[in-house]
């Protein structure tokens, strides 16, 4: 079983590959929908790498912190698409460079 | 092999889902590739023994979140921006620094772990109940039983939060 597995360091590069696409995504997108998307993507890639060293060690405390990570996800969507109500609310648009109102 | 493949096929769709949520110009179209992401990772984590963490990833991500995302797009009616992309400097620089994180990121993980008797290289023997619900529910009530309910009181103050958020009128 463990020498067909695909090696640690596989897991590893793909969960580099999958947070840059989630920093790539803040970093260029204006809708603050997609750029919540693109923080989803980058716990993700994030809980994807506690499972792999989780796997590796033959440890379940990387389990426990994907399960607290996906609690804070939910958490974290729900007030922010609450946020991203409100501003809509006000502001008729969800494009972050129109959002401006703490700027003097 | 037969887990190279899957790991393979797994990976290629998470990756491929991935660039289309963040390159798609329709935002209903980005939350579904989205979904695809969230079921790929799903199957790795099936792949390294981890079924509950799968389980949850479809329950609550797949199931949950992304409900929550569609029902925004929905209830906002979002119009489809002409310009995904934020325009001039700004977009360079973010690709920049992307691609600096990602050089970053595989060099950690090429880099080999300073010689302590490949420690990394080999793998665990696992126990026979590995990432079941009932060993990953026994530790959590013993071990990590504090962490455990304070999540519960950042859940109830992120329901409050959200309620009051979406009922009050802001100036």
């Amino acid at each position: 079983m463990t020498t067909t597995m695909p090696p640690l360091v596989a897991y590893q590069i793909l969960a580099a590959i999958l947070f840059t696409i989630g920093v790539v995504g803040v970093l260029v997108r204006r809708s603050a929908l997609i750029i919540f998307m693109s923080i989803e993507l980058m716990l993700n890639a994030v809980n994807l790498s506690f499972v792999a060293f989780s796997r590796q060690h033959g440890s379940m405390d990387g389990h426990i912190f994907v399960f607290f990570v996906m609690a804070v996800a939910a958490a974290e969507v729900a007030i922010g698409l609450a946020i991203l109500v409100a501003i809509f609310r006000n502001k008729e648009t969800a494009n972050v460079d129109d959002v401006h109102l703490l700027k003097g | 092999m037969i887990e190279s493949i899957l790991f393979a096929f797994f990976a290629l769709t998470a990756i491929l889902c991935a660039l289309g949520v963040v390159f798609h110009k329709n935002p209903v179209h980005c939350a579904l590739l989205l979904v695809g992401v969230l079921l790929a990772l799903s199957g790795l984590f099936i792949l390294l023994n981890a079924q509950f963490i799968a389980a949850l990833q479809v329950i609550v991500y797949a199931g949950a979140i992304m409900v929550l995302f569609l029902f925004v797009l929905m209830l906002l009616n979002f119009r489809q921006d002409p310009s995904v992309l934020t325009p001039g400097a700004a977009k360079g620089f973010g690709f920049v620094f992307a691609v600096l994180v990602l050089v970053e990121l595989l060099w950690t993980a090429l880099t080999p772990n300073g010689g302590e008797g490949g420690g990394l290289q080999t793998v665990s023997a696992l126990p026979a109940d590995f990432g079941s619900p009932a060993a990953i529910g026994r530790i959590l009530y013993t071990t990590w039983l504090y962490p455990f309910e304070i999540t519960s009181i950042l859940l109830l103050v992120a329901v409050i939060g959200a309620v009051v958020l979406a009922k009050r009128k802001f100036a």
